[in-house]
Formats: structure tokens, C-alpha cells, sequence
């Protein structure tokens, strides 16, 4: 049984006014949660986020909580459910069923970084999480969500030049999302922005000198780096989606 | 990290990043304005590239540290040990390199790499700086205080740091070496604005707050609450402008202020501005020349109306 906040567990059983054997229990003891055996637990996904780089810190978690405590989308944002400690206590049961039900979570850390900042045990936190939502993204069991898009859009529109094209990734972006271009007063800030020499975009973008050298070998070690960690997916779960 | 201690007299070198050359513009100006001021130069790596930001090491862990050792290498080519960098993702990416670059199957991994594709190989000997931190080891508040011409009197400034200034120190070394800031409560921003004479709101619980600008188009509902937050809290605390150390903090929650005036109120809104373009005014520069016209939340109205040129 996962140690877990007391508004996320689930089948919880609350009564205003409870009898056990005759025996009034109701006050500090009118909470009670059913039972519950679990036997699918399944390693395979704290074996492969050890495996990755990002996620190599993540057997030295204590789960004092000290991350979720000062997370900034679980306390200033206030998504409740957004729950490093228990994402990666999870993923150390290997209970992804329970996990699964963050699929539409996990993803939205802001990278603020405050938890490796106070991880007492030196667990890159953020990196560990983001590696548990890669998991769950390259296992089906999570969507591919709007951050990795646009991680991935803004890696492409950087290793093109060096240099990234903030316009062009917008507009990348923004039409992969199916969303139209800006109007009224976003347009306005666009065009001042160009006006005012903020954006080089099109045919002025910039572009490091001697890149084309360069770019080749790391888009190799990018499509290297993303074909592996499908290799390293457990065999039993076959890799989903595309390349 | 090994190697000496950067002599004190060393000109470091500058990594602008993509920001400072394109969307934080007013930032460069106002920052290469007071450094001359203060006598601190700052060399230029020249055909730098993007530092891969806190988006690229989501997909390759080589990708996002090869990326910030190519301008690190290219600083160490030109003879440099510090290298200042004024967007604090830039300074969280590189420092995530060097950390990474201790490693030495890592550095021969990555600098194999660099090599074959004609990129200087980097040494892990850089010490990264955010300019805010090379302002205040190199000048100081006495510095700072000598070049006023013009104190910032009776303007209620927030110092809002944002995330990545300083944490995680694992990385920055911040708080971890002599002379650094605080990486839990750091001061160095409300120290120097308080020599520009400016009243400064020492504690109001956004300073140190994400602005969620890593997830500005992929995640609007938190990207304009948290840029909300930092306006609202400054405001509450009695704030009249809040001042920035970071383009994408900056950018952030200007390009979200139509939204939060429409979530929150117009109330809620109030003009921000790159540290630099405060110490500018300070330093006797005009409106103009600190370029606070280009910021969408208008500080200069705000200047122009409390006399400023």
C-alpha cells in the first residue's frame, strides 16, 4: 500500500457517525480505507528510468516529501494531485496501474527546479519526473502532451541554425497544436516586436557560424539518444507510435 | 571543479544566449550601459549557439550537455575561466554541462563528439556567473551607490528573481562558494537596487517563484497564473514596478498581460523592468536610453510620471 496524501486515496470510507462491534468510533476514527491486495507490481519502470541519464538519481529517494512540499504546481498552482514524491514512490513499486492515472499530470512540471534544489538526498527530481512521463508517453500508457511537443518542435527549430527562431517556432508550434495565428493584440505585439529588431525571423534569422558541421553529428546523437530509450523498454511492453 | 580560482582582474567572457540578442534587446542595452558605467568589461563569444534551455535534455541528455560545452569551449579558447551569462536559463543550462562535464566518461563522450564536428572540446574548467552576481562581486552596493546620479527615491521596487538564478546550487555553486548569493533567499538584487536609492520590497512570496514561461504555449492556464501571481504579490506588497533578472521571466508576463487583466482585473497589472534599465535611470541615463519603451507593461509611462527623463 503506497503511502499517500489522504485526499488521493482512493475507496475511501467516510462516516459522520460510526459504529464498529456496538462501539461508537466516530470522531478520529471515522476514517477507513478498504482493503486492498496488490500483486501486478512491475518493475520495469523504475529498471528503465535508472537506466536513462535524467533518471539515474532516483533510487536514492527517502520520500521525505520535501520536493512536494515547496513544488510550485502543487502548492502555489495548487493541482493537488501533481505529486513528485508519489510519482516516483510509484514508479520504485513499479505500480504503474496507479500511476497511469497521472498519465495527464506528470507532464505539467515548469522545470522550476526548486526540488533538486532541496532534495536532501540528491535526486534530480525534475529530471526523474520528467523521465516517469517519458516512460509513460513512450509505453502508451500517457498521451504525448502539448510539453513534449514542444520540447520537441523547439530542439528541431535549434539544431537547424544554433541559433533558435522564436517566430518560427511559435508559428511551428501553434499550427501543430491546430491553433490559428494571433489577431488583435497579440498580432500587434508580434509586429512591434519584429519593428523593433526583437525577432529574426525567415530570412533574417540567425545562424551560428560553422553550424553546418556541427548539426549533422548532433541530430545523429539525438535520433541515437531517442531510439535507445525505446530500445531499453521492457520487452512485453512493445514500443507504440511512430520512430 | 578543479582547476585555480578565476583571477579577480580577468575580463570574463559574455554568453548573450538567444535572448539577448533578439526578444530581451532592452535587456542587452541597458546591460552593456551599466557595466561601462562601472568600469566592468565583458568579452563577447562570438558565434555562440542556443543553450538548449530546459527543453532539449527532455529528449537527449547528450544533445543538452554538448550544446552548453560548445560555448563554454569556446570561452575557454578565448582564454577565459568565467563566463557571464544574463538569462537564467542560459545560466541553469551551462551549469548543468559543467556539472555534467565532471564526469569523465561524459566529457570524452561528448567532446568526441564536439570534435567531429569541428567544435572546440571543452576542459569543465568554466565557472559560470549570472551578470546580476558578476555586478555585485565585481562593484558592489559601494559601487553601485558612487555611479548614482540619479536615485531611484521613493520607487517601490520587487525584486523578483524567478527560478533559475541561483538553484539548483548543485549546479550554480551558488551558496556553495565565498561570495555567492543565497540560493534559498537570495539578496544581491535587492542589495544593489537599494543602492540605486530605490525603497526595496525585501520579502513578498513570489520572489523567488517560477514564471512558467517554460510552458508559456504549452500550458497558458499556468503560464498566466504564475506570471499573475508575481504582479498580484508584488502589488500587494505595495510594489510600484517589479524588476526582472531573466528575458524569459520578463517576456513572460508581458506577453500575458492582456490575458490577466482579463482573469484578475487590470488591478493586478504593473509595469516591469529588467534590473538593468532600473540601475540605467539610476546611473543618469534617460527613459529613452534604457529602452524601457520597448517593455509591453510601459514602465516608462510610470518613469516619465515620477520625473524622469
Amino acid at each position: 500500500m503506497p503511502i499517500v496524501e489522504k485526499s488521493l486515496v482512493e475507496g475511501l470510507e467516510r462516516s459522520e457517525s460510526l459504529q464498529v462491534e456496538g462501539i461508537d468510533v466516530s470522531g478520529d476514527w471515522n476514517t477507513f480505507i478498504a482493503s486492498r491486495v496488490h500483486t501486478d507490481l512491475d518493475l520495469s519502470i523504475v529498471d528503465w528510468v535508472r537506466g536513462q541519464p535524467q533518471g539515474a538519481t532516483i533510487d536514492r529517494c527517502w520520500q521525505c516529501g520535501t520536493c512536494t512540499a515547496g513544488c510550485c504546481m502543487h502548492t502555489d498552482y495548487g493541482l493537488e494531485e501533481f505529486n513528485p514524491r508519489y510519482f516516483i514512490y510509484l514508479a520504485q513499486l513499479g505500480y504503474d496501474k496507479e500511476l497511469a492515472r497521472y498519465a495527464q499530470t506528470v507532464w505539467r512540471c515548469v522545470s522550476c527546479n526548486k526540488c533538486v534544489e532541496r532534495c536532501p538526498k540528491g535526486v534530480k527530481v525534475e529530471e526523474v519526473v520528467h523521465s516517469i512521463g517519458t516512460y509513460l508517453e513512450l509505453t502508451g500508457t500517457a498521451p504525448k502532451s502539448p510539453a513534449d511537443r514542444f520540447d520537441e518542435a523547439y530542439t528541431r527549430n535549434l539544431l537547424a541554425r544554433g541559433i533558435l527562431d522564436e517566430a518560427g517556432l511559435f508559428q511551428t508550434f501553434e499550427a501543430g497544436e491546430g491553433r490559428t495565428l494571433p489577431t488583435g493584440e497579440k498580432l500587434r505585439m508580434g509586429l512591434r516586436l519584429l519593428l523593433t529588431g526583437r525577432l529574426h525571423t525567415g530570412p533574417l534569422a540567425k545562424r551560428t557560424r560553422g553550424w553546418g558541421r556541427l548539426r549533422p553529428v548532433l541530430e545523429r546523437m539525438l535520433s541515437e539518444d531517442l531510439a535507445r530509450r525505446r530500445q531499453d523498454l521492457p520487452a512485453r511492453l512493445p514500443p507504440k507510435g511512430g520512430p | 571543479m578543479s582547476g585555480t580560482a578565476a583571477s579577480p582582474k580577468e575580463t570574463p567572457a559574455y554568453y548573450p544566449g538567444c535572448s539577448m540578442d533578439g526578444l530581451g534587446k532592452a535587456y542587452e542595452v541597458s546591460c552593456q550601459l551599466v557595466l561601462e558605467t562601472l568600469g566592468l568589461p565583458l568579452d563577447r563569444i562570438e558565434e555562440y549557439n542556443c543553450c538548449g534551455a530546459t527543453e532539449v535534455k527532455n529528449l537527449s541528455h547528450d544533445v543538452s550537455v554538448a550544446l552548453p560545452s560548445r560555448n563554454l569551449a569556446l570561452a575557454r579558447d578565448m582564454g577565459r575561466q568565467t563566463v557571464v551569462a544574463a538569462c537564467n536559463g542560459c545560466v541553469y543550462s551551462l551549469a548543468r554541462a559543467n556539472d555534467a562535464m565532471e564526469d569523465p566518461a561524459t566529457s570524452a563522450r561528448i567532446n568526441a563528439r564536439l570534435s567531429e564536428g569541428g567544435a572546440p572540446t571543452y576542459d569543465g574548467q568554466a565557472e559560470i556567473r549570472h551578470v546580476l552576481e558578476y555586478i555585485r562581486q565585481r562593484a558592489g552596493p559601494r559601487g553601485v551607490r558612487a555611479a548614482v546620479t540619479a536615485p531611484l527615491k521613493g520607487v517601490r521596487v520587487a525584486p523578483y528573481y524567478g527560478c533559475l538564478y541561483s538553484r539548483p546550487k548543485r549546479y550554480t555553486k551558488v551558496g556553495l562558494e565565498p561570495g555567492r548569493d543565497n540560493p534559498e533567499n537570495p539578496y544581491f538584487l535587492d542589495e544593489l537596487l537599494e543602492a540605486c536609492g530605490a525603497e526595496v520590497i525585501h520579502d513578498y512570496p513570489a520572489k523567488t517563484i517560477c514564471c512558467g514561461g517554460g510552458h508559456a504555449l504549452s500550458d497558458l492556464d499556468v503560464s498566466v497564473a504564475f506570471s499573475a501571481s508575481v504582479l498580484n504579490e508584488a502589488k500587494r506588497a505595495g510594489a510600484d514596478v517589479v524588476a526582472t533578472i531573466c528575458p524569459l521571466g520578463q517576456i513572460n508576463i508581458e506577453n500575458n498581460l492582456d490575458r490577466i487583466r482579463q482573469a484578475y482585473g487590470p488591478e493586478v497589472l504593473l509595469p516591469v523592468a529588467y534590473f538593468t534599465q532600473l540601475m540605467a535611470l539610476a546611473f543618469g541615463r534617460s527613459v529613452r536610453e534604457a529602452r524601457l519603451k520597448l517593455n509591453f507593461s510601459r514602465p516608462d509611462l510610470f518613469f516619465r510620471a515620477r520625473g524622469f527623463a
